[in-house]
């Protein structure tokens, strides 16, 4: 009873904070278009924040540069649990075009923090994105959450 | 004050409050414009398997050719796969795709002329062994008998019965098997690429113990004098101008890969025998396996179908530096880039909060 | 007191680490950490072909990643001598002025966020959807384009097109005088905006400050003036302002919306039938090209042998205009929550600007490596 009403209420607000870790900025304005009153993000409950101690889920769009080498573990770390990562774009999945010869990238994002979903595209349409964070974020939560008890 | 009652206004229109009640997300934010450009469709049975899509691909990790496993009936095919978690949805692909119809198809197939291809095309015909796919559309179309043949499973251009018609160039369906070049003393210049290839990979390897000691946030930084290398070119040709040339032309390009081979971890299990596109590895009884490096194309197929680590490869680059006297060959180096000898430290484990 | 902010905080989009230097509420003076997102474009992009370097450097920066393909388009052009076909130079200035118009109303939305005044910032993004769809229909992608290619474009607009975006230009004008005026004539708004971050002609010139946040002190600079698709075929005039306020630089980018969209009507209004692409001949060379971006200006220097990139170097606008934020706008503001506005009006775009090689003078070195590595790199060179 108490893990439903619990499930209900974690699936109902969810927290977001985006960060950048060395992507073209594409993905980041993609999320931002997802707040515009056309996808109207917030009407499923979800609040961009950028702030991860009050993070339920984090969104990482970019390769790792070397100044988040380290950062990003921290950030990770400060999020509260239940926590969920989501990589947008290709950037956090395999470096795109920059993890060449000569890029000073570290990708996949997975070789330093978990990473529970990941939408490909460079950069995913908005719709794209609402349509993977609806159907995986929720339900994650909920269970990550019942798991952390 | 203003804006207040322009708050109010707003509040008091009827659609406002619709709205408001029945929020919902109009179905538009889904429907693609038919021009939108989504992930590359792969339609396998079209494919001739001459690799444009990879040369022309921007993101490293996107397109792939693979090959099927060989049958008693068949042959295998070859054809692209692509990895949506790195491509980037440009659709330069499909626009360099040469087969007709299209074994990529990205979007609206945009203005598709052959002078926009990618791979170079310069002026004399020649073939490239290792594009070819031996259909032999070449042969039927040339009007000169003798001027092109086959010999033991190789299509090959003579150049002394051939009256540089184009014929076979029109014919021919693989982009950059059949190339044009004006070029004199071909041969002589393919010696004096692979004489400067080898030389600088003798030096690297000389060098070895020097790169793997290096910390690996440091760029090892060599230098080759021009000299001795110049001198031993010009004793191939005779043209100064031209050895210049074709030096700095390897060097411009010879961002390369540098094949290692370690014979001491050798098993002779000659996987990569088979798997050598120009036959430069080679298997005898007495001698083991043996690699031939005068031969090698630095592909690296070797390192990557080797199990044990024999046929290692890193990628150095080099710069032409041509001072009247005293010019030399700059090598410069990531020690990140080596083959890797020991085993990966483990990541640190994350710390995890209670 | 030092307060830092970001790189990760609730008032920036981007990373970047800005340390304001404060007493009580007041702000006395800035300073900027940048290396966030450095990734080696430029040294990528050596000894590549342009085919695959195009699409790298339209991942400079993804807000204004059309014009930066169409600055690397046009300095090959200058090498060889070429010019494109008409048709593809006004499809050009037609994505290009598109691609204004979102950035203007995506850095205006941005400042009202950091204003607190979450209506305009909704009405503001809701007036950009339209702008991002014709862009799509156009174009095939929203924000990375692929487009522009050496000689010319990939795709011909066909008259279906053309006059679904005349649509959505005539409709997003009828609305628009709406939200300009809510802006201009909203007391709180106003109050806010007027006399905070000011930079004068001065101080301008002083920081090299280009594009809308130049033109909005006094600095009357717009490359569209010199480019030749403009100055033959175009008609219009640059829009500046003398205040150089957060008003002034808000209100100069409502004012180039309004050129822009008058700029796409003329374009489509006259666009002539032709070829929309052409075989560009170049040898080995070096050459540089400027345009106008949304922010300011954008200088690429290629040199290339003929057939791969030897040498690129990109200047983009945001590192001055930056740089003109922390050290004049931030300079006595009466409170933290103006600094965070002001910075958004300077509408900074931190991927655009992580972009650095270090030059060793001395030992004639140089590094690709990010601008977080410079203070290293002199600590050691004054160890020595």
């Amino acid at each position: 009873m108490l893990n439903t009403l619990k499930d209900i209420v974690r699936k109902s607000s969810i927290h977001v904070c985006l960060v950048n870790t060395g992507g073209c900025n594409g993905c980041d304005i993609e999320v931002v278009a997802l707040l515009s009153p056309r996808y109207d993000l917030e009407q499923y409950g979800i609040y961009v924040h950028n702030n991860p101690r009050e993070a339920d889920v984090i969104l990482v769009t970019g390769a790792v540069t070397d100044q988040w080498l380290e950062n990003l573990r921290r950030i990770y770390t400060k999020a509260p649990e239940p926590k969920v990562v989501v990589a947008i774009g290709n950037c956090p999945l395999t470096g795109d075009v920059f993890n060449q010869e000569g890029g000073s990238v570290y990708a996949p994002v997975s070789d330093f923090i978990p990473v529970d979903a990941e939408i490909s595209g460079c950069p995913p349409r908005p719709s794209e994105i609402l349509e993977a964070i609806l159907s995986v974020v929720p339900g994650a939560i909920a269970l990550k959450g019942r798991q952390n008890k | 004050m203003s804006s207040v009652i322009w708050y109010l206004y707003e509040f008091a229109q009827k659609s406002w409050a619709e709205k408001f009640t029945g929020a919902k997300s109009e179905h538009d934010i889904v429907e693609k414009p038919d021009r939108f450009r989504d992930f590359p469709v792969v339609l396998k049975e079209y494919c001739i398997g001459c690799g444009a899509c990879t040369a022309a691909c921007p993101s490293p990790t996107a397109i792939k050719l693979v090959r099927d496993k060989d049958t008693s009936e068949k042959v295998g095919r070859v054809y692209p796969v692509i990895n949506n978690r790195a491509c980037i949805r440009c659709g330069f692909c499909a626009e360099v795709c040469p087969t007709d119809p299209k074994t990529i198809e990205c979007g609206e197939n945009h203005l598709i002329r052959e002078e926009f291809t990618i791979l170079p095309v310069e002026k004399h015909y020649v073939i490239d062994d290792y594009l070819c796919i031996r259909c032999k559309k070449c042969l039927k179309a040339c009007c000169v008998e003798g001027a092109i043949k086959e010999e033991d499973n190789r299509i090959s251009i003579d150049p002394s019965n051939c009256i540089s018609c184009g014929d076979c160039l029109e014919s021919c369906p693989v982009k950059g098997a059949l190339k044009r070049i004006h070029m004199p003393h071909l041969d002589e210049q393919k010696e004096i690429i692979n004489m400067v290839v080898s030389r600088l990979e003798k030096a690297l390897e000389d060098k070895e113990e020097e790169i793997r000691n290096l910390p690996r946030d440091k760029l090892f930084k060599m230098e080759l004098p021009l000299k001795p290398i110049m001198d031993d070119s010009l004793k191939i040709l005779s043209d100064e101008e031209l050895v210049q040339d074709i030096i700095e032309r390897v060097t411009d390009r010879m961002k390369l890969r540098i094949i290692t081979w370690d014979e001491s971890k050798c098993t002779q299990c000659r996987l990569c025998v088979k798997e050598c596109p120009l036959g430069s590895i080679t298997y005898s009884p007495d001698s083991g396996v043996k690699r031939d490096p005068d031969k090698c194309l630095r592909c690296s197929t070797c390192y990557q179908t080797c199990p044990f680590g024999v046929a290692g490869y890193f990628v150095a680059k080099f710069l032409l530096d041509d001072q009247k006297d005293d010019g030399k060959i700059m090598i410069t180096l990531k020690p990140s880039l080596l083959p890797i000898t020991e085993p990966i430290p483990e990541n640190l484990p994350l710390q995890e909060s209670k | 007191m030092i307060l830092p902010i970001g790189p990760i905080h609730p008032g920036l989009k981007e990373p970047l680490r800005l340390k304001l230097k404060t007493q009580g509420e007041k702000v006395l003076s800035a300073e900027i950490d940048y290396g966030y997102v450095h990734r080696g474009i430029e040294r990528i992009m050596q000894g590549q072909t342009w085919q695959k370097s195009i699409f790298l450097a339209e991942r400079v920066c993804g807000i204004c990643s059309y014009i930066h393909t169409q600055t690397f388009a046009e300095t090959f052009e200058k090498i060889a001598g070429q010019q494109v076909p008409l048709r593809a130079q006004y499809l050009r200035v037609l994505t290009n002025e598109l691609d204004r118009t979102q950035s203007h109303l995506l850095a205006n939305s941005t400042y009202f966020k950091a204003l607190e005044h979450e209506t305009l910032f909704m009405y503001m993004l809701a007036l950009r959807e339209p702008v991002m769809d014709a862009i799509e229909l156009l174009t095939g992608n929203r924000v990375n384009m692929g487009w522009n290619v050496v000689g010319g474009v990939r795709m011909d607009a066909r008259d279906s097109h053309l006059q679904k975006i005349r649509e959505i230009i005539v409709k997003l004008e009828s609305e628009y005088d709406k939200y300009v005026e809510m802006f201009a004539h909203g007391p709180l708004l106003g109050l806010r905006s007027r006399d905070v971050g000011k930079l004068t002609y001065d101080e301008a010139i002083k920081a090299r400050a280009v594009g809308p946040i130049g033109r909005a002190s006094g600095l009357k600079h717009d490359l569209r003036e010199e480019h030749h698709t403009y100055k033959d075929n175009l008609d219009f005039k640059v829009i500046y302002r003398k205040e150089g306020d957060n008003f002034a630089r808000t209100m100069n980018r409502f004012d180039e919306i309004r050129v822009s969209l008058d700029i796409i009507k003329q374009v489509i209004d006259n666009i002539p039938p032709g070829d929309i692409r052409t075989k560009i001949d170049f040898g080995a060379g070096y050459d540089q090209w400027r345009n106008e971006a949304p922010r300011g200006e954008v200088t690429y220097m290629i040199e290339t042998n003929g057939n791969l990139i030897k040498e690129i170097s990109i200047r983009t606008p945001s590192i001055m205009n930056i740089d003109a934020c922390a050290k004049y706008m931030l300079k006595d503001v009466a409170t933290v929550a103006d600094a965070v506005a002001t910075y958004a009006t300077s509408d900074p775009c931190i991927a655009c600007t992580e972009r650095v090689v270090i030059l060793d003078e001395k030992e004639g070195e140089k590094s690709y490596q990010g601008i977080h590595n410079l203070n290293h790199k002199t600590n050691l060179i004054n160890e020595k």
